[in-house]
């Protein structure tokens, strides 16, 4: 572990806390600090509106970075998050079906329900003899995505009236978020918690599997584990804020320049991050773009990172 | 009990058979080598003592208990396995490597203690990596790397060592330096490895597990094994074992037979002595000429060389000068050939008259033959050589130097006859 270590979780501790306060502080409605106290309204806004907003934000954010840290070393991948192995089209095939069948009754139940099934089912149609390669996991989640995007594609051609709704929801974004959302979201931070203490076992498992199973590691049960984790820290996330990319593979991808590859170290500090860029993320949208979705901000950002991955792992 | 007893057992990949019947023990503090060719199963035996792949039947008991009944950390802590360079793609420091042979120690919800870091430090010092600890893995050579793989197996304190060819990458000092390490270990702890090599194997191993398709062929001490018939039984290769002259353990000399000849059966005679006719008698041979040689004397190295090609050789034992029954034997080798070949060798006394028979034979095309530009030919008999040397010349005989140069030459026709050079 590096020395420097503790000091960055530090900092990132307090650049969140700065950035939730300031996220709340800010807003299309200009709430300045006197009128809280002289306007019922303007604290209204701020403790009903946007504060579970902001937390949720920061929790997803959070989710996101996590699972996707968690996803790049079981695959030892940096492409690596949780919307390859078709976590993502599972969730936004649920919330349509929420959307269309059930005039959005349950949507994040069944966005929930949709992740954790097409996870599942990736799982069990890559399995051979016990096993989960890691070439056939990606490609059964490839496989898995397509079938299940044509399905999201039926379902939005019959939408009617609906489809502008579904099309928000895919975007993703943290409208109408409530108190009730954020008690929703937080068991992510059970799954956070459950994760790292994997953190050692990914940190064996980054080598390669065999020379972990050398070292004491259950290679097949530690994998188990944390794509179910991952899949239920995404499922939530889906399930509240709808598809934003991203998040969790560019925050795993930095912090790890930043901090090194000790999984110990590396979690805590994407934990951090990520929750700082969406909830900054989402601060912009609702500040300045009228709340165009965050799914659109992190992917702007996103996709030319992610060409310049691929394109520097290439010269490699 | 033995520290680890394989008893029995078969492992396949899928259809393929890879391991049939294994049967074999590895003793408390010893050195066991796997060798054999290629795909005879040597690194799945290792796999399967470190149940990365499972065996379809038969048994395998460490310490006496079935190795299925241990648990994966408790597994870790007594086997640990040094692999054949493995590339480290994260930036792990060489100490974070060496903690990890820690993790079967570490619970899940404790992190690394003082004695850890301690038994990590001793490890470092006994592969001599500590200097590194430090370092990222991604900087350092592979000797280097593979000293930190052993320094984390030795951290995992393990009661057995595996090693598959964990030096085959390296280059011999290296190997050398390795194996030292290892062999220091073995006082307290069974190591068991795949060699590649059957000298460092030999060298190093206090017995060695011999694998042809599938099967033991053989186990026992490197004598024992690696002997001339079974080398070629099982690796189909004509071998010289001899004994090395400094630890008198066996060593073996791959013969290098090739089956590519040119020679058509055509008899070339080689004069030649003190070594400078090895090379090319090899040569020839393997070439497919009839080859015959001498007068050597008994203990010069181009006798042993004819005698361990099966060349028919005219001898005489050592310090004696030609007699007259060498001579007619070797007139008997100058009828028949087609060629005589003379080497750039020393001449004294005792071997002028190798030379000056072949005065009466004016017709026969002589080669005065050079490995390279540095070997000539010696007079030790005051100019006599010399005399029958300029004399051979005038009459035809020419210089070539260079073995492929001679092959060349021989193969040009069918006589070699052809004198232009």
């Amino acid at each position: 572990m590096r020395r420097t270590a503790p000091i960055i979780i530090v900092t990132l501790t307090g650049v969140l806390l700065i950035s939730m306060a300031s996220a709340v502080a800010l807003g299309p409605s200009g709430i300045s600090p006197g009128s809280l106290f002289s306007s019922d309204n303007a604290w209204m806004i701020l403790w009903e509106i946007r504060l579970p907003r902001v937390i949720a934000a920061a929790l997803v954010g959070c989710a996101l970075a996590v699972a996707g840290t968690a996803m790049q070393g079981l695959f030892r991948n940096p492409m690596a998050d949780p919307y390859i192995i078709g976590t993502s089209s599972g969730g936004a095939l649920g919330a349509t079906i929420a959307i269309v069948l059930f005039a959005g009754t349950g949507r994040p139940v069944l966005a929930f329900i949709g992740a954790m099934v097409a996870t599942f089912t990736v799982y069990f149609v890559a399995r051979k003899g016990g096993k989960i390669p890691i070439e056939t996991l990606l490609l059964s989640g490839v496989a898995l995505s397509t079938l299940l995007s044509a399905l999201l594609s039926f379902l939005m051609y019959t939408a009617g009236q609906s489809l502008h709704q579904i099309m928000f929801w895919l975007m993703g974004g943290f409208w109408n978020i409530s108190w009730n959302d954020v008690f929703a979201a937080l068991p992510i931070l059970i799954g956070v918690a459950g994760i790292y203490l994997f953190a050692r076992d990914l940190n064996i498992l980054a080598l390669n599997e065999e020379d972990a199973t050398h070292l004491g590691v259950n290679v097949e049960r530690v994998k188990r584990i944390l794509l179910a984790l991952s899949a239920f820290l995404a499922g939530i996330a889906v399930s509240i804020a709808g598809s934003i990319g991203f998040v969790g593979l560019i925050t795993p991808h930095v912090m790890r320049l930043i901090v090194g590859p000790d999984h110990r170290v590396l979690f805590p500090a994407a934990a951090l991050a990520g929750a700082i860029l969406l909830v900054w993320a989402d601060t912009l949208t609702r500040t300045f773009t009228s709340d165009m979705p965050v799914g659109i901000i992190t992917a702007c950002f996103g996709e030319p990172f992610f060409i310049y991955l691929l394109r520097s792992r290439m010269k490699a | 009990m033995k520290p680890i007893e394989i008893i029995d057992i078969d492992v396949s990949y899928g259809a393929k058979k890879i391991l049939e019947a294994i049967t074999f023990n590895a003793d408390a503090s010893e050195i066991l080598g796997i060798v054999g060719p290629n795909g005879s199963g040597k690194t799945t035996l290792l796999k399967a003592m470190s149940r990365v792949v499972a065996r379809d039947n038969g048994d395998i008991r460490l310490e006496g208990r079935d190795l299925d009944s241990f648990e994966h950390r408790e597994l870790a802590r007594r086997v640990a396995v040094v692999p054949q360079d493995i590339s480290i793609g994260f930036d792990y420091s060489v100490r974070d490597v060496v903690m990890m042979g820690r993790h079967p120690y570490i619970g899940r919800f404790a992190s690394e203690t003082a004695q850890d870091m301690e038994i990590c430090d001793r490890a470092m010092r006994l592969a001599n990596v500590a200097h590194l600890a430090g370092t990222s893995v991604r900087d350092i050579s592979g000797g280097e790397r593979q000293r930190v793989l052993i320094a984390r197996a030795l951290a995992q304190e393990p009661k057995i060592l595996l090693l598959d060819e964990a030096t085959s990458n390296l280059d011999v000092s290296h190997q050398v330096e390795i194996l030292n390490i290892i062999r220091d270990l073995a006082e307290e702890i069974t190591v068991v490895s795949v060699f590649h090599d059957l000298n460092l194997a030999a060298h190093y191993c206090d017995r060695l597990l011999l694998l042809k398709d599938r099967r033991v062929y053989a186990l026992g001490t490197p004598s024992e094994v690696l002997t001339r018939e079974k080398i070629r039984e099982v690796f189909g290769m004509e071998v010289l074992v001899k004994s090395h002259p400094l630890t008198g353990r066996p060593y073996v000399l791959p013969v290098y037979m090739h089956q590519s000849g040119s020679g058509g059966n055509r008899r070339v005679h080689v004069v030649c002595g003190g070594g400078t006719g090895s090379d090319i008698l090899h040569l020839l041979h393997t070439a497919g000429f009839a080859v015959t040689c001498g007068i050597l004397n008994v203990l010069d190295t181009d006798y042993g060389t004819a005698m361990h090609l099966g060349i028919p050789c005219v001898a005489e034992p050592p310090f004696h000068n030609i007699t007259p029954k060498s001579l007619a034997g070797l007139r008997e080798c100058l009828d028949g050939a087609d060629t005589v070949i003379v080497t750039a060798m020393p001449i004294g006394k005792g071997n002028l008259d190798n030379l000056q028979v072949l005065l009466d034979y004016p017709k026969k095309p002589i080669i005065f033959y050079a490995r390279d530009h540095t070997a000539r030919m010696e007079d030790f008999t005051g100019g006599e050589a010399w005399a029958v040397l300029t004399n051979l010349e005038a009459r035809g005989a020419h210089r070539i130097e260079g073995a492929a140069e001679l092959l060349a030459y021989l193969s040009r026709d069918g006589s070699g006859c052809d004198r232009t050079p």
